[in-house]
């Protein structure tokens, strides 16, 4: 029963925090960086994120123009550089705002004082 | 030389890939692995278990291509799943029964033995449903993979209306599955004949019924199947439709005895080859008579009463 129980929390951990490594990606590659680097910058930011989830999110969010590419060869290891496209801003921009209304509204629910406001 | 691990990996992961996208993707997974393996070694790891730690971290490569090619990895999503099971379904209670009846009549009419006849259309069932469960997920697949529109959007108008009292869905297919069959068998009867007696195709009812009589039956039929539909579609029995159904019924029994009793019903012929054939005497045939009258009175009996209780039934809920 116990396992089972945590077992539903990892989930219900994993659908919180679904979103929100989008938000992170496109914030952290207004400087442009490559895969692997951005996945231990990630990490690093408490962020942890899987591997196989990332490599295909960039590539996808490449595809709908919130980052631009570019393959850098002048190092000894070709690789491939994301940056955050403007459009790509603008949704980190929404994104971070949803983000803090969110906050707000969860906590307003376990501030009593916010909620007598009206009565 | 024998390709590394990552090599291998790297080609099971592009190989299902678009042409285009796979030299690019190659290029960077590349990268990616080789920088995880570097990062590793770095810490001190051997380079084979390094290599090993980072394929396995990267998981299954099917899975890591579904990623990148954004393909589903189901083979029907909650888009269409409940669309597909609702047809198959419907389908399933259609397509199989016919097949079933449809068969067993021609083997029958053909004359086979009546295990064959069990056989073959209990085999020929099963296929049916095989095949309808086959190409209508295969349909469904396709769906989901090419992302067209199922077309089915809920609303609150589908609300089912409560049902009961045999005007569920597969009471209808029931129904018009049995109606057809009675408007195939008259067609038939009428082309070819229904009783085949040495090697000679009769039909059963009386030829002087076409084409007034039959039309009448054929009208009665068709009758029965809107009355049917409407039943379905109302979802509950009202006095009007009881009223229907017992004028349907009384209508067929009248349509039923008069004919029996102007020896119009069957075909004289049959009943000539029944007497010196079959050796039918005159008794045995009247018994057959009075067992023929009293079951199209029993059947119109029961219409009429399954009307009316189910009626005053739906009318307390």
């Amino acid at each position: 029963m116990v396992w089972r129980m945590n077992e539903a929390v990892d989930t219900h951990l994993q659908e919180l925090r679904r979103g929100t490594v989008v938000l992170a990606c496109l914030q952290l590659l207004r400087e442009p960086g490559y895969g692997y680097a951005l996945l231990e910058r990630l990490g690093e930011h408490g962020l942890p994120t899987d591997a196989n989830t990332l490599y295909p999110l960039l590539r996808r969010l490449e595809k709908q123009g919130f980052l631009t590419s570019e393959w850098n060869t002048e190092e000894s290891r070709p690789r491939k550089f994301y940056s955050t496209s403007a459009a790509g801003i603008r949704l980190a921009e929404t994104l971070q705002q949803e983000w803090r209304a969110l906050t707000e509204s969860l906590s307003s629910l376990t501030e009593p004082d916010t909620a007598h406001e009206e009565s | 030389m024998p390709a590394t691990l990552t090599e291998r990996y790297i080609s099971a992961t592009v190989r299902s890939l678009r042409p285009d996208a796979q030299e690019d993707v190659r290029a960077e997974l590349a990268a990616s692995i080789a920088d995880a393996v570097e990062a590793r070694t770095e810490q001190g790891e051997e380079p084979a278990a390094a290599e090993r730690e980072v394929l396995t971290g990267l998981g299954d490569p099917a899975v890591l291509a579904a990623g990148y090619a954004d393909r589903p990895l189901h083979l029907l999503g909650p888009r269409y799943y409940l669309t597909w099971k609702r047809l198959l379904i419907l389908l399933l209670w259609i397509v199989p029964a016919c097949a079933l009846v449809g068969v067993g009549l021609s083997q029958a009419l053909s004359g086979a033995e009546v295990g064959t006849i069990i056989g073959e259309s209990i085999a020929t069932a099963l296929t049916a449903a095989v095949h309808v469960v086959f190409w209508t997920t295969l349909v469904f697949v396709v769906l989901e993979r090419t992302g067209a529109d199922a077309g089915e959007a809920w609303t609150v108008d589908d609300l089912p209306e409560p049902k009961e009292s045999g005007t569920a869905r597969t009471d209808l297919v029931a129904s018009l599955v049995f109606l057809g069959l009675v408007l195939a068998a008259l067609a038939w009867d009428r082309l070819i004949g229904l009783v085949r007696v040495e090697g000679d195709w009769l039909p059963v009812l009386h030829p002087g019924l076409w084409p007034l009589w039959t039309l009448l039956l054929v009208a009665i039929v068709l009758a029965e199947m809107v009355h049917a539909i409407v039943l379905h579609a109302r979802g509950r029995w009202s006095t009007g439709l009881a009223m229907a159904s017992t004028v349907l019924a009384l209508l067929f029994t009248g349509w039923a005895l008069t004919l029996f009793a102007n020896d119009l019903l069957l075909s004289p012929d049959l009943l000539e080859l029944a007497r010196t054939v079959g050796g039918i005497d005159a008794q045995s045939m009247h018994t057959l008579g009075v067992i023929l009258v009293v079951s199209i009175l029993a059947v119109a009996a029961w219409d009429v009463v399954d009307g009316w209780v189910k009626t005053h039934r739906d009318r307390r809920r």
